[in-house]
């Protein structure tokens, strides 16, 4: 097959609506993930997104349900018993490792076939089936539409906290809501680069973004394009080349954190200038 | 004009947690008057300014805020928080974390088209034009803390609490700070509350004192708290004040404040980078 027909096949359009609506998802939720300093937080819902996936295959359920209900719920988890930066460290941990425990456990309890457990670890999105196209794109949309209306309170409590919570804004509340858009965000993402991977989407374009420039918005819209230039050119790659599809993304992801520490360290102006026509 | 008092609390108390933070706590802060407020860690300095914000109530006692009873996210309040800013990493800047002053807490995508000029006119009072447009984890920590004060006073408020504004700043700029504070105070006619570990940087521009201690708070000019007799009375014991040749004040005899567990954990700062004489004061005050 010509590479041209291998990408009119139906699995690598699947694939491509996947990639692009799950990057945006996370190129958005990136950017609070990394100006709140959560990757730890991150790290952990993918991990115990595992567990629920490993969970709901010994049930006999499609993985994402495990995964909806596990990321969920370590989500709220955190986002109640983490919402001060005190111990929130140490929920995290906590819940991370009960997860895995248990994660191991579903594992050694499931005797078929592993080919499951390793599309959650590492991805399997050329594998993605119409009903997930679907699942993923919904669930991405009501991450993009939730983040968009509350940006304001979310950008607010992620800088000065105090501040936000003498305005009359919940620090708790917007806590919870940030864990659970997390969470919705980690299930998409796990579907594509898989729960090892999860990070070349969530985080590295966010970082990388917020590197390049100091305006939030700007950094989210950057973070966006930065997560689907990863994602679409990832794919293709890996329909040209071979390879694992999210071994690629993963690269790319990285490549572009790289390029942008090495820019700002090179002395580009990015970062310190002032820029005053581009005024609040 | 007629200007209502700004701040009348009376005989008010706050408990937390099953345990009286201060009592019997009755004073007054008319507009454009600049109270410090001082004492010990952990005495409830911090919690006074969560009362005046309607984030901690009154188990007794009455506090008008403004001829209204104190209530969240009132705008003719504005507050900047004990100084997280210190070491902030934002990546925002400081023109953005103004914005959220403004319209922080609004849901939703409509825009207020004055916000432009209402973040300019802040940042213009507070001096920080030229280095608004930076990233805030590049600017200095004096920088960071008039930015804050931007932040804190782009609805032009008219009481302004400020919680350590002068920790972890060397004296220079501390100085800066105490000088912008002033400025605020005379263009706006704001009251302003500052919570302090040290009085001599702000002894200058204060009219007010509220000293917090012993579950107290004893309020007055300088010459009517800061003297030996009301602190000894305060304190139970003996407290000497020592005033060197420039007017600064060294307090002697809260050393055992030193002895005392911290009664709750929000009130703790880590002040460095002073000169010795003023953290020789403040070693004796906390």
């Amino acid at each position: 097959m010509s590479l041209l027909q291998l990408l009119s096949t139906s699995f690598v359009q699947n694939a491509f609506y996947a990639v692009t609506a799950v990057s945006i998802a996370a190129g958005a939720v990136g950017y609070f993930v990394v100006l709140r300093r959560q990757a730890f937080a991150a790290h952990a819902i993918g991990h115990v997104g595992f567990a629920g996936a490993a969970g709901a295959v010994l049930l006999g359920l499609s993985p994402i349900v495990g995964l909806l209900v596990f990321c969920l719920g370590a989500g709220l988890l955190i986002g109640v018993g983490g919402a001060t930066l005190d111990d929130r460290d140490a929920v995290v941990g906590v819940t991370l490792t009960a997860a895995l425990g248990l994660g191991v456990l579903f594992i050694s309890l499931y005797s078929g076939y592993a080919n499951a457990t390793y599309s959650i670890l590492f991805g399997q999105i050329l594998g993605v089936s119409v009903a997930n196209v679907i699942l993923v794109a919904l669930l991405s949309f009501a991450v993009v539409v939730a983040v968009s209306l509350t940006y304001r309170p979310l950008l607010f409590v992620s800088v000065d906290a105090q501040s936000a919570e003498s305005r009359g804004i919940s620090v708790r509340a917007m806590s919870i809501l940030f864990m659970s858009l997390l969470a919705l965000t980690t299930v998409v993402a796990i579907q594509i680069v898989g729960v090892l991977l999860v990070f070349s989407l969530l985080v590295a374009p966010a970082a990388a973004a917020e590197v390049l420039t100091n305006r939030p918005w700007h950094a989210m819209a950057l973070s966006m394009g930065l997560a689907l230039f990863s994602a679409w050119l990832g794919l293709f790659l890996g329909v040209w080349l071979g390879g694992p599809v999210s071994f690629w993304i993963t690269a790319l992801a990285s490549l572009a954190y790289l390029y942008a520490r090495v820019r700002v360290a090179l002395g580009s102006p990015s970062r310190a200038s002032s820029r005053a026509s581009s005024r609040a | 004009m007629y200007q209502v008092t700004t701040l009348e609390m009376k005989s008010a108390a706050v408990r937390l947690g099953g345990r009286t933070i201060w009592r019997d706590a009755s004073f007054r802060l008319e507009p454009a008057t600049i109270a410090a407020v001082l004492g010990p860690n952990g005495s409830g300095k911090s919690t006074l300014l969560k009362a005046i914000l309607g984030l901690v109530p009154l188990s007794e006692g009455s506090l008008q805020v403004l001829g209204r009873a104190p209530e969240r996210g009132d705008r003719r309040v504005g507050y900047m928080a004990q100084s997280r800013f210190v070491d902030d990493l934002s990546s925002i800047t400081g023109r953005d974390y103004v914005g959220l002053g403004f319209d922080g807490p609004r849901l939703g995508w409509r825009r207020d088209k004055h916000k432009g000029d209402v973040v300019h006119q802040a940042l213009k009072l507070t001096g920080t034009l030229s280095f608004a447009d930076q990233a805030l984890r590049t600017l200095s920590g004096g920088q960071r803390q008039r930015i804050a004060l931007a932040h804190a006073t782009v609805f032009r408020p008219e009481l302004l609490l400020l919680d350590e504004p002068l920790a972890g700043l060397d004296l220079a700029a501390q100085a800066e700070i105490v000088d912008l504070i002033n400025l605020i105070r005379d263009t706006t006619r704001a009251a302003v509350v500052v919570v302090a570990h040290d009085l001599n940087p702000l002894a200058p521009v204060v009219d007010e004192v509220l000293w917090v201690a012993r579950h107290q708070i004893r309020s007055g000019s300088v010459a009517e708290v800061v003297n030996e007799r009301v602190l000894s009375e305060l304190y139970g014991h003996p407290i000497e004040i020592i005033v060197t040749p420039r007017g600064r004040r060294v307090i002697v005899g809260l050393e055992e404040e030193f002895a005392h567990p911290h009664p709750h954990g929000h009130d703790h700062t880590n002040e460095s980078g002073h000169e010795h004489f003023a953290e020789l004061y403040e070693e004796e005050t906390t």
